[in-house]
């Protein structure tokens, strides 16, 4: 009888093991959630990669990397602007009125000319409503489209390919300089500077004066 | 330890790789979903943004066209500059202030809006000329060379006006390029007609020695 109790309140030999294995777990089990939330709700992980079907199969691939357009071609009003502007169907007709003039591609591009109704372009980049942001300030003072868009000549359909979050903004506002190039070159994708991009991302920034903000009401106002 | 828990164990350590493995795809692949929004904040607020859609109009389109016939402030402007003719006609003259920068301008303009069909050098060689040509499809019309006799004979209005309401079937280009920079367009292109039709005359007389120096230097025929 008194055998039998001891047995049943002695704890098991392996439990000393247990007591390492629970200690082991109360360390990485916090860790591993850390780790979980800060790699998988990065906007590195959630807003990088977005790539929406667009209602026309149009290709920056084709139109900029063989045709060779120029960015301000169709998004006109990239320097003068906030907005980048995309641009309308009247831009597209300009060539296709006459150039595969009958593709089915391009049925819902004809339907918009003959109708006056916009094509609805599904947006890509959106930063929160609560965010001021202005393509001309940064395109006429020599950041290039690549440094925030990438390699769109490559691209048969737009994606994002920087997160845009807040602590990317501020990485560039407090060092520009390996950003940096001649404002007239600035839609040019495949621009390399002449020298070490830091020494020349200093000179120029020098000789144009440029001071990007941190200030919070430079973004938020 | 028994068998049964510490099998546990690994499977949970196994299961529990795959969520990083989920995640690490997502980095590496695009998607076709927008992101979710778990916490709102005041990310959308309500107010339209520029080119949003906006169901209350009849054609969807949250910005509203001008009214027909509407001059925005401050871009109301001499009759001759806005359309390139005067009571006689076609302006000859460009009547802006010809500059240094309005020329460079021009440049820079011509060859984002002018250069793909009509090429750099303005003989209607551009790539998208060349590539619909290439296509075959019988709807293609040539694009004009600027340095045939009639192009060269065109007043400064008419190029103006070409660019503001296209000609013939060349579309029009004044929805994309504002006035002023239509005038820079057409300065640099009556300098491209020049410099096709250039002689040792045109030469200033400071540098055309060292010209015709280099000139003999090479060859002495061209
Ligand atoms: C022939 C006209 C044309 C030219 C030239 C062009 N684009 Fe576009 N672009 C469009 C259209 C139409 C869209 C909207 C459809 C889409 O997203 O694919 C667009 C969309 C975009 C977007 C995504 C906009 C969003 O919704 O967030 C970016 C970024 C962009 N373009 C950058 C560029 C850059 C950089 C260049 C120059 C290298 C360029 N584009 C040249 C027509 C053009
Ligand atoms: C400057 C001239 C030009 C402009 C402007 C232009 N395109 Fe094109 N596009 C072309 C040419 C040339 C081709 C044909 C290339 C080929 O197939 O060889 C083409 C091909 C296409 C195709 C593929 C058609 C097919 O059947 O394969 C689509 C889709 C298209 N364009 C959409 C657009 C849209 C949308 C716009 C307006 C944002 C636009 N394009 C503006 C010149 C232009
Ligand atoms: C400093 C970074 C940066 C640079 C440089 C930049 N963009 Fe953008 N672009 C953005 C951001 C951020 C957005 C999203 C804006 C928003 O949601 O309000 C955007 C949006 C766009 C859009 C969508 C329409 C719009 O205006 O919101 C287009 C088209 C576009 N960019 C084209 C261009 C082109 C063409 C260039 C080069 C001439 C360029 N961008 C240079 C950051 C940049
Ligand atoms: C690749 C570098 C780069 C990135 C990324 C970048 N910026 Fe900038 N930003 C600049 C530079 C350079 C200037 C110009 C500073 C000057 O003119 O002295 C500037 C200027 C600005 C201005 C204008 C300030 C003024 O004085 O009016 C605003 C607003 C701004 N940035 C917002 C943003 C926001 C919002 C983002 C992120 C979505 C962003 N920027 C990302 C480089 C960058
Ligand atoms: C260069 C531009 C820029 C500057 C300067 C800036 N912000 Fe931001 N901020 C952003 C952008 C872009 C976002 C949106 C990030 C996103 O979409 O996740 C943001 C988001 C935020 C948010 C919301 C974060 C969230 O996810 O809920 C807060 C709060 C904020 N900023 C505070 C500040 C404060 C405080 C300052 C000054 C110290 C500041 N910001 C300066 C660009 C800026
Ligand atoms: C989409 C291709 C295209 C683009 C871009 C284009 N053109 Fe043309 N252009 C044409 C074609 C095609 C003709 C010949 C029309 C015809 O004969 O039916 C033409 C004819 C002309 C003519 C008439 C020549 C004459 O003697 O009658 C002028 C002037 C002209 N273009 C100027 C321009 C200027 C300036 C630009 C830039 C703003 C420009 N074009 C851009 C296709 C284009």
């Amino acid at each position: 009888m008194s055998d039998l109790g001891e047995t049943r309140w002695v704890f098991p030999r392996w439990t000393n093991q247990l007591r390492v294995v629970v200690g082991v777990l109360l360390v990485v089990v916090p860790l591993y959630l850390v780790v979980l939330l800060g790699y998988g709700a990065s906007p590195k992980t959630t807003d990088v990669g977005y790539a929406p079907e667009q209602p026309v199969p149009y290709s920056h691939a084709l139109h900029v990397g063989q045709l060779g357009l120029d960015c301000r071609y169709c998004h006109t009003t990239v320097e003068q602007a906030a907005e980048a502007a995309v641009p309308p169907t009247q831009t597209c007709m300009n060539c296709h009125a006459r150039v595969r003039a009958a593709s089915p591609k391009l049925l819902s591009v004809r339907e918009s000319y003959a109708t006056g109704l916009p094509i609805p372009w599904v947006r890509v980049h959106d930063l929160p409503d609560y965010v001021y942001f202005d393509h001309s300030a940064h395109v006429r003072r020599g950041v290039g489209c690549v440094s925030c868009h990438g390699r769109v000549d490559t691209m048969e359909v737009v994606r994002q390919v920087e997160p845009l979050s807040m602590g990317w903004c501020l990485d560039c506002h407090r060092n520009p300089e390996p950003h940096l190039r001649p404002p007239e070159l600035a839609t040019s994708m495949d621009w390399v500077p002449p020298e070490d991009p830091e020494v020349y991302g200093k000179r120029l920034r020098q000789q144009l004066g440029i001071r990007p903000s941190t200030e919070c009401w430079t973004c938020h106002r | 330890m028994p068998k049964a828990l510490t099998y546990t164990l690994v499977i949970l350590a196994a299961l529990a790789l795959i969520p990083l493995a989920l995640i690490a795809r997502a980095r590496v692949t695009t998607s076709s979903v927008p992101r979710l929004h778990l916490i709102g904040d005041m990310d959308t607020q309500p107010y339209l943004k520029a080119q949003a859609a906006n169901p209350l109009f009849a054609d969807g389109r949250a910005m509203r066209m001008p009214v027909p016939g509407t001059v925005a402030r401050g871009s109301l402007m001499e009759p001759e500059v806005a359309t390139g003719r005067d009571g006689n006609g076609w302006l000859e003259v460009i009547p802006v202030p010809l500059t240094r920068e309005l020329m460079a301008r021009g440049r820079e303009r011509y060859d984002i809006f002018c250069a793909p069909c009509h090429g750099y050098s303005g003989y209607g060689d551009g790539v998208v000329n060349r590539r619909a040509e290439r296509l075959q499809e019988g709807t293609w019309t040539p694009v004009a060379s600027f340095h045939t006799e009639t192009a060269r004979s065109r007043p400064a209005g008419y190029i103006y006006n070409a660019i503001t309401h296209g000609v013939r079937t060349m579309p029009p280009y004044g929805g994309q390029i504002p006035v002023l920079d239509r005038w820079a367009i057409v300065a640099y292109v009556k300098a491209l007609q020049r410099s096709q039709h250039a002689s040792l005359a045109d030469v200033p007389p400071e540098v055309r020695m060292e010209l015709q120096a280099r000139m003999q230097g090479h060859d002495g025929t061209r």
